[in-house]
């Protein structure tokens, strides 16, 4: 118990002494108060309307990152995520569940009430990430994560029958992430097709103009910004995240048993 | 004026929540069981978490200051006083309910227990 009160005493005093050295700047010696010479090259080329050949069109610095300047990065990490829920549905493969009505499973009603009061709050704050991830903070995958504590919520409070009661299979979940995988392909190649339609050259995941290849994507829509292709990536990563995780959580609640017993009759074939 | 109440009102309420965090985390360390325990947390969450963001709204509402951004600041506390005030009970009461349901925690010292006495949990 001593030993306890020492190490929390300790704890605190640190806590202290970093936050007073975070704001004075003293003790490890003058900080650093200038903007660094990269950060002027992205706040120089993240939003700039009258560099339009050297920009992204988007004010929110860490998803022009992500989605323009190091595009193809991106695009394989995700392929990295999804390859990992193609293989968890691939050892879940051929498992048959029997259709049960939800009614008595789940939690009591009092958490099922707070439960629904959440879900719209749960869906509007989702939505609203995905679509100004061109514009705050956040972007397709926050926000997919955002929206797939739904599906969790709705396995740990009403049981997971009531997600097979609602039609959300493991095939919906698993075309509707498909669809938007498709939006992503589909939005690599989108410049590429306007370049060979209009003779002009263009990149694969270009966004906006650059000297050589002059084909940019509509940077507004009336006056609002959308910036071109990072609309579209957070639209399509949204789904693409929501879905994922959906299947991920869909096949996790599977009873063990079931899967035991399908695992052993695979072993007694061979 | 009113801007000058606002600010003391949620001043009040802050001192509020610190004295329940205070005796939250004084209950959590001297309860003798389960529920009790939960209980203390409970009163660690609603009184220490829910009273303090109703104060820092209404602060936010009377500092003058802070322009058009303090509508934002105390709209932002209000909806999270909210999901706090709906959510902290419900999960308290899941939790107690599946700890009496499982036999996992023992009502020992006892006074009065409704859920047994009702024959178990329905």
């Amino acid at each position: 118990m001593k030993k306890d009160m020492i190490v929390a005493v300790c704890l605190a005093i640190v806590i202290v002494i970093m936050s007073y050295i975070a704001t004075l700047g003293g003790g490890l010696g003058p900080l650093f108060n200038g903007v660094r010479p990269l950060t002027i090259i992205y706040l120089n080329t993240t939003l700039n309307i009258h560099n339009p050949n050297f920009t992204a069109m988007s004010p929110e610095a860490v998803t022009a990152i992500v989605w323009d300047y190091r595009g193809l990065d991106t695009l394989f990490e995700t392929a990295v995520f999804y390859l990992a829920i193609i293989g968890s549905v691939a050892i879940y493969r051929g498992i048959d569940e029997k259709l049960r009505i939800s009614e008595g499973f789940g939690l009591s009603k009092i958490v099922k009430v707070v439960t629904k009061l959440l879900i719209p709050m749960n869906i509007a704050i989702a939505t609203s990430i995905a679509l100004h991830g061109h514009l705050t903070p956040g972007g397709g995958f926050q926000a997919g994560a955002a929206m797939a504590v739904i599906p969790m919520l709705l396995i740990i409070a009403f049981s997971r029958y009531f997600l097979l009661d609602i039609r959300l299979s493991r095939g919906l979940a698993l075309a509707l992430r498909s669809v938007g995988l498709l939006g992503i392909a589909l939005t690599v190649f989108i410049p590429v097709v306007i370049g060979l339609v209009n003779g002009l050259n263009a990149y694969i995941m270009q966004n906006q103009a650059k000297v050589n290849a002059p084909v940019s994507l509509p940077a507004f829509v009336g006056s609002s910004l959308i910036s071109g292709s990072l609309i579209m990536y957070n639209v399509s990563e949204f789904l693409a995240v929501t879905f994922g995780f959906t299947l991920l959580f869909i096949l996790l609640s599977i009873e063990e048993g079931l899967v035991k017993e399908q695992m052993r009759g695979e072993g007694v074939e061979h | 004026m009113y801007d000058y109440l606002l600010v003391i009102i949620g001043s009040v309420l802050l001192v509020i929540g610190a004295v329940c965090d205070v005796l939250g985390a004084l209950g959590m360390n001297r309860f003798p069981n389960f529920f009790v325990r939960l209980h203390a947390a409970t009163v660690g969450v609603i009184g220490g978490a829910f009273y303090p963001l109703i104060g820092t709204a209404l602060i936010a509402f009377g500092s003058e200051f802070l322009g058009t951004y303090r509508w934002f600041m105390g709209g932002c506390s209000l909806v999270s006083a909210f999901l706090i005030l709906i959510l902290a009970p419900a999960g308290s009461h899941a939790l107690a309910r599946a700890a009496h349901k499982s036999k996992t925690a023992i009502v020992q010292p006892k006074v009065v227990d409704h859920l047994e006495e009702d024959g178990g949990v329905k």
